[in-house]
């Protein structure tokens, strides 16, 4: 049986030299977690041996990785999921009640918005965010309020890879299991923000019950058409055909298009297709754009200005969104016509439901294109 | 001629005390425990009543002596499967469950579990921490070795992993055990299986599962066991704040038509001892205990319970509490009937405590139809007032919870009588 167990180097083989590797650092986040230190995060951004002695041959890294299908049924089964968008419960735009939130969002601050509420309640000890630092976004555990706030605002990227969680964990994890038994529950429950691949892995972990993933009590789940790669080439590439400066960006955005806020107010719309180039060519191989396994899943597709769109997935999901708005952290868009409001809610559906078809359309070109 | 074995089914306090006393008798026994390890519920409280004894600490000689003892044979994470013959002569099969760990060769070093991924909710924690899939049942448990959980590991579930495997140091990991039947031969049996916690989730109006401050009696001694959870030390889940004032809840699911009927019995003396407890944490806390009436029927109970009034700050308030609900702060309002006054009347706290009431173990009717024996109504097990300590079948005695909710030196007592019963079948002499 043990022969038969895929491990890393297969993952290398399989994902990673064929480009379709979305750096999401669900086996490395594991690896290091487990305190096994076989693998780590190299600067491109790819996982990579650290040590390929300290390498248990556990396979459990290729189990996890988002681009490999082994646990994809059982993955379906245990959370509902059912086409074409996976599951939902509720479908709102929304946006943030707080003027700090507010100055700095992306959208309509609805993220930043439910960390805060979590941690103000005591409900998490951290939310794993990004933060940006220059073109670049790092990833982050927020545990005050104060930090979140920072981290906020254009959040495309998500968090960068779930490395940070393993890296966090192994400080926090004693060796021995008398010590072991010492570990507070209430000290470690997580919220993470992150993209389709980054949620995809950490449920995958939670399929087989594995460290670090049980930690994470919430998944908020952007949409996704594609992330992008800000390197200095590829931004004097952008720079080039769209004729602005980087020093002048002060928001990124997908709505219908991408938009890009410049300092002077000036607002500029670019069609999806335009910016691929900058796109991280492991996207194409994605199938999954609304986030299909969070427990809440946002974007700005679909919702007016200074709105969110927010799908409400798992009963997590629901319980989590119900008492943020009932204690006004969120305020939900109301059309006073009943039928103007469905008419919306169906709006936003079929938006999401034609970017879920165009990724899917575009993944199954990618991965044909690789055999 | 060798006599006869006798066998003990459950390795609690009640069939830890059989089986020790009928070993010193010089006559051999088989005690069967299901979980990996022996100690029972007693292993899980933090104190004993009425001498607040450290409760791991009067127990854990009994362990090794019951784990050493030459006349008796522990037959750990194992479960009774077929009886038959008569008193005198019964042939029982036990079914030994995998460890998947060779108990000559582990010697519980911990470096499997800090190795293994997977997190699942602890047993014996009752929830309140999470365990690898390869784990020891408890700290100090008996015997000292690791067991794999097939259900949760990743080689018997996925086909990968074996991380444990490649750490021990003893290579005492054995994934090829099969689960073993064992026939064996004995004179009579003592069922000792105790007892189970009510679940409280169905009584809304205490908010249990709803609330993050509300806990059971067996939550709170693991919160309150410094080998426990957090340590010992007495925090809200809510915000881990130390707790100031607790409330506890009496008649949980007891005396209860909608629930059960009987009275538990131990829930007066363990509310007042877990209050004592808390107190001696922090001795400016303040504790509640509302109750229905107050039975403290045992040896030295009923001055127990003028200490804690006394000395531990208890305030004991005779009540119906209308229900518990929650404030801003997650704090916890107990609304309550004073049947002096005929007042509505409430008090704020920021711990509730649920003494939850004394059940059958689940299993116990499966069991029972094993043993043809019979079942009381609140199903367990039948006895007789002149023979208590006898079941419906000659030959098999019972002892302890699984007869009805009893405390420890109740259990302790009723074991002994159990063993000498037991004892009596093997010596008993026709006289003609």
């Amino acid at each position: 049986m043990t022969d038969t167990v895929k491990i890393f180097s297969d993952l290398n083989r399989e994902v990673i030299e064929k480009g379709i590797c979305g750096k999401c650092g669900g086996c490395v986040s594991f690896c290091s977690a487990g305190n096994l230190m076989a693998l780590e995060m190299a600067d491109n951004g790819l996982p990579r041996y650290l040590d390929e002695d300290k390498c248990k041959k556990c396979g459990i890294c290729y189990l996890i990785c988002p681009q490999t299908n082994t646990l994809d049924s059982e993955l379906q089964e245990k959370f509902a999921w059912s086409p074409p968008i996976g599951p939902y419960k509720k479908i709102v735009s929304a946006q943030t009640t707080i003027d700090d939130v507010k100055a700095v969002c992306t959208d309509g601050g609805v993220v930043t918005s439910l960390l805060l509420y979590l941690l103000e309640r005591n409900m998490i000890d951290g939310a794993i965010v990004s933060k940006r630092e220059g073109f670049k976004r790092q990833a982050m555990i927020a545990k005050t309020s104060e930090e979140l706030i920072e981290a906020a605002g254009s959040g495309f990227s998500g968090s960068q890879h779930l490395e940070e969680l393993g890296g966090k964990y192994t400080t926090y994890t004693p060796i021995l299991s008398a010590i072991k038994s010492l570990e507070k529950r209430y000290l470690h429950d997580v919220a993470v923000v992150g993209t389709p691949c980054q949620i995809n892995s950490i449920r995958k972990m939670q399929c087989l019950d594995i460290i670090p993933a049980h930690l994470i009590k919430y998944t908020i789940g952007l949409f996704c058409i594609e992330s992008f790669s800000f390197d200095d080439l590829a931004r004097e590439r952008l720079e080039n055909k769209l004729d602005i400066n980087f020093q002048d960006v002060v928001k990124l955005n997908i709505k219908d298009d991408f938009q890009i806020a410049l300092s002077n107010g000036v607002k500029i719309h670019v069609p999806l297709e335009e910016v691929d180039e900058v796109a991280r060519p492991a996207c194409f191989a994605c199938r999954d754009f609304s986030n299909e396994y969070a427990d809440i899943s946002v974007g700005g597709l679909g919702s007016p200005d200074r709105y969110t769109t927010i799908v409400i997935r798992t009963g997590t999901g629901a319980a989590l969104y119900d008492d943020a708005l009932k204690r006004g952290y969120i305020q939900e868009r109301v059309i006073k016509d009943i039928k103007e409001g469905e008419l919306e809610t169906t709006r936003i559906l079929a938006k999401i439901k034609a970017f879920t078809k165009k990724k899917r359309n575009r993944a199954k070109m990618t991965l044909e294109g690789l055999k | 001629m060798e006599e006869k074995p006798v066998l003990i089914i459950g390795g609690g306090i009640s069939g830890i005390q059989a089986a020790l006393d009928l070993g010193d008798m010089g006559i051999r026994v088989h005690l069967v425990e299901e979980k990996p390890c022996i100690g029972g519920r007693m292993a899980q409280l933090d104190k004993t009543f009425p001498t607040n004894d450290c409760s791991i600490c009067i127990l854990a000689p009994k362990l090794s002596d019951c784990f050493r003892h030459p006349n008796i044979t522990l037959h750990t994470y194992s479960e009774i499967k077929k009886v038959n013959g008569q008193k005198g002569d019964f042939t029982v099969k036990i079914r030994k469950y995998a460890k998947y760990v060779k108990e000559d060769e582990c010697i519980n070093c911990g470096e499997c579990n800090a190795k293994c991924p997977v997190k699942v909710p602890d047993e014996f924690d009752v929830g309140l921490r999470n365990r690898e899939a390869i784990y020891l049942y408890y700290l100090q448990g008996v015997p000292p070795v690791m067991t794999i959980d097939r259900e949760h590991c990743l080689f018997f579930t996925r086909g990968v992993c074996r991380i444990c495997e490649k750490f021990c140091p003893k290579e005492a990991i054995d994934f090829d055990q099969k689960d073993e039947d064992v026939i064996i031969n004995v004179n009579s049996i003592i069922v000792a299986t105790g007892f189970d916690p009510f679940d409280p989730t169905a009584i809304t109006q205490y908010g249990y599962k709803r609330y993050r401050n509300v806990v059971t009696s067996i939550e709170y001694e693991r919160l309150i066991c410094a080998s426990g959870p957090t340590g010992g030390h007495l925090e809200r889940q809510s915000d881990g704040k130390p707790a100031k004032k607790i409330a506890f809840i009496q008649c949980v699911g007891s005396r209860d038509v909608k629930n059960n009927r009987y009275c538990s019995s131990v829930c007066c003396m363990h509310a007042t001892k877990e209050a004592m407890l808390a107190f001696e944490h922090d001795s400016e806390l303040k504790s509640y205990i509302f109750y229905m009436d107050l039975r403290a029927a045992g040896k030295g109970f009923q001055k127990y319970l003028e200490r804690g009034e006394q000395e531990y700050n208890i305030s004991y308030i005779r009540s119906r509490i209308a229900n518990i609900t929650e404030d801003q702060n997650e704090n916890l309002v107990i609304q309550y009937d004073d049947p002096e006054t005929s007042k509505n009347k409430k008090v704020t706290v920021d711990l509730a405590v649920l003494a939850t009431s004394l059940i059958p173990r689940s299993g116990v009717e499966e069991l029972a139809r094993i043993l043809n024996v019979e079942l009381d109504d609140y199903k367990f097990f039948k006895t007789d007032p002149l023979n208590p300590l006898d079941s419906s079948r000659p030959g098999i005695y019972v002892c302890g919870c699984c007869r009805g909710p009893t405390d420890i030196p109740e259990s302790v007592a009723q074991a002994s009588g159990a063993a000498e019963r037991a004892a009596e079948t093997l010596f008993e002499v026709v006289i003609t």
